[in-house]
């Protein structure tokens, strides 16, 4: 039998997911809040639904994708939302990076209603998204992983169950704090390299050879050597997620000084303007500290 | 009984030292790179010289009060200097703020030939010096520092020994790390009460009349809403003495993250041609991160 599969949150991520689950020969269910961002996936086949309430009726699994712990807890608890239409049975797999503590919550509440969880938050961006080759970190009970593990291969490459529910979200975490920091790192690396008088992109041609060679160096190198800043990745969402990471290490009474500092570069390119720019525009927070009448070769 | 006296270095801070010192009834023989600025010491009665040797030569105790750790050593060690005229049993008084480890090593040189040494560095700024109300933070042998602490009475009001060689230097460390960091901590509050469109002259007003109360947030805190960066006490002698300390903490090993932070702060306000302005300019710095109003 061909499982059921929902899909709620059709955004940059969620749409190629549900797409790739499609391809795979799922029977999906769509739910997202704009009417347009139903349309190809409707066009591909998938069952338009009015309410997260009315898709989890009708699905074995559902999958959500959407952005802050709150929307997830909408998605989930809300009115309308997938508790109200869920049977005993199902299992919900939330891909969206959320708080560990807010996973756990939405497990345990599900939990009650016979309702399984996963917390299943990826890594990879659009483009891993779209070629099934993101990492995925899965928090929940192993017998539900086991279930759910043919469906996630179909949208990631590197599958891993951390462990219990909110591991998975613990996992994201530390992710995005090692994500965060570097690209500040970078951003200071081209900035010194620029303020005196050295061309950024031979130097990230360097990098690329070098030690410094890293994944965030070659998707975001090229946009900081360019000044490019379309995302990519929105710098708002790096913006929420190392707030998470800060959250989690409060939580456990641990110093994250490295990420306390980068969460402050993330908050002034919130205030600049740079919300939907990608993150790489962490950039122009270390440049604004120095004038910029006094650029280009300094002592 | 009046002593002679030597002082090198009569920029913003030694002239008024030295003229405080002179008022006491002392003799004195002064030497800088700048014949001009020997002029207002001359004119007090001082004998200008051609080198610190020869001031050191007519002195029983010589000051030094110059910029930077090359200096110090330059004026004390170098050709001509201090070491070349000093009596064995004189005393050379570096006010200097310089490295610690630097004031070490010249201490033991001048030791070689029986000379003394005391590191005095002093907070206050240019007010202190010409009021004669420097905090003078000494470090050196405790007998040296008997015989020339009525001298330091002349030229500030909290005057304490340290410790041995470098301690002095060691406590200025300290007092600008704190500096530094309080100016950082009273830039940030007022920004935040800015960006909450919440009157920052009010908050700083609340601020000192409670646990927040300081002299940064008073002085400083009054320079950021006036958004007047006059010196003070500029940025690029801030981010000299931040270099030192945080050579020290890299040769000691030991952690000083706020003061690291603090410091990129200040290196952007120099480097953006701003370290004629006073360091707490600092706040300049982070309005122009979140692009806040009060960036230039």
């Amino acid at each position: 039998m061909t499982e059921r599969v929902g899909f709620i949150g059709l955004g940059v991520m969620g749409r190629p997911m549900a797409q790739n689950l499609i391809r795979a020969g799922y029977r999906m269910h769509v739910c997202a809040r704009r009417p347009e961002s139903l349309e190809p996936l409707v066009a591909q086949g998938a069952v338009a639904c009015a309410s997260p309430a009315e898709l989890a009726a009708g699905c074995d699994v559902v999958c959500t994708m959407v952005t802050a712990g709150a929307d997830v807890e909408a998605v989930v608890m809300g009115k309308a939302g997938i508790m109200a239409g869920a049977r005993p049975g199902l299992v919900v797999i939330d891909h969206s990076t959320i708080p560990p503590a807010t996973a756990r919550r939405v497990a345990q509440t599900l939990a009650a209603r016979g309702v399984d969880f996963l917390d299943a938050p990826v890594s990879g961006g659009g483009q891993g998204a779209i070629d099934a080759t993101l990492s995925i970190m899965v928090g929940g009970h192993e017998p539900v992983f086991a279930r759910a593990e043919p469906l996630l291969r179909r949208m990631g490459k590197t599958v891993l169950r951390i462990g219990d529910s909110g591991a998975g979200q613990v996992a994201k975490a530390a992710n995005q704090l090692a994500i965060v920091l570097a690209l500040v790192g970078l951003a200071e690396a081209f900035t010194l390299a620029r303020a005196s008088g050295v061309d950024p992109a031979r130097v990230l041609e360097a990098l690329r050879g070098g030690a410094a060679a890293s994944r965030v160096l070659e998707a975001m190198g090229p946009k900081m050597a360019d000044r490019d800043f379309r995302p990519g990745v929105e710098a708002r969402l790096h913006h929420k997620d190392v707030q998470i990471a800060l959250d989690c290490a409060a939580a456990v009474g641990l110093a994250a000084p490295g990420a306390a500092v980068a969460a402050q570069t993330f908050n002034a390119l919130m205030a600049r303007g740079g919300a939907r720019h990608d993150s790489s525009a962490v950039l122009t927070v270390v440049e604004a500290m120095r004038r910029p009448q006094a650029s280009g070769s300094s002592a | 009984m009046g002593m002679n006296l030597g002082f090198v270095g009569l920029g913003i801070m030694g002239r008024p030292m030295a003229l405080n010192l002179m008022r006491g009834g002392h003799a004195m023989a002064v030497y800088a790179r700048r014949p001009e600025s020997m002029k207002p010491l001359a004119d007090a009665g001082a004998v200008t010289c051609a080198s610190p040797a020869e001031v050191a030569a007519r002195a029983d105790a010589t000051f030094v009060m110059v910029s930077d750790t090359p200096d110090v050593e330059a004026v004390i060690l170098g050709p001509g200097g201090c070491i070349e005229g000093a009596r064995p049993g004189a005393v050379v008084v570096d006010m200097s703020t310089i490295s610690p480890a630097a004031t070490r090593r010249i201490a033991e040189a001048l030791a070689v030939k029986d000379i003394e040494m005391l590191d005095a560095p002093v907070s206050g700024g240019e007010v202190g010096a010409v009021n004669a109300t420097l905090s003078i933070m000494v470090g050196g042998k405790a007998e040296v520092f008997d015989r020339v602490e009525s001298l330091f009475e002349l030229m500030g009001k909290n005057i304490v020994h340290i410790g041995a060689s470098g301690a002095g230097q060691v406590a200025k460390s300290c007092n600008q790390i704190v500096a530094a960091v309080t100016i950082e901590a009273v830039a940030e509050a007022l920004l935040l009460a800015q960006a909450n469109g919440v009157d920052a002259a009010k908050v700083r007003e609340a601020l000192l009349g409670g646990f927040a109360y300081s002299r940064v947030l008073e002085l400083h805190g009054r320079r950021m809403l006036e958004r007047d960066f006059k010196p003070g006490f500029k940025a690029a002698l801030h981010q000299k003495d931040m270099r030192i300390v945080l050579q020290s903490a890299h040769e000691l090993g030991v952690a000083l993250p706020a003061a690291a932070l603090a410091a990129q702060h200040i290196n952007a306000l120099v480097g953006s041609g701003e370290g004629d302005l006073d360091s707490s300019a600092i706040y300049r710095v982070l309005a122009r991160m979140s692009r806040e109003a009060g960036g230039d």
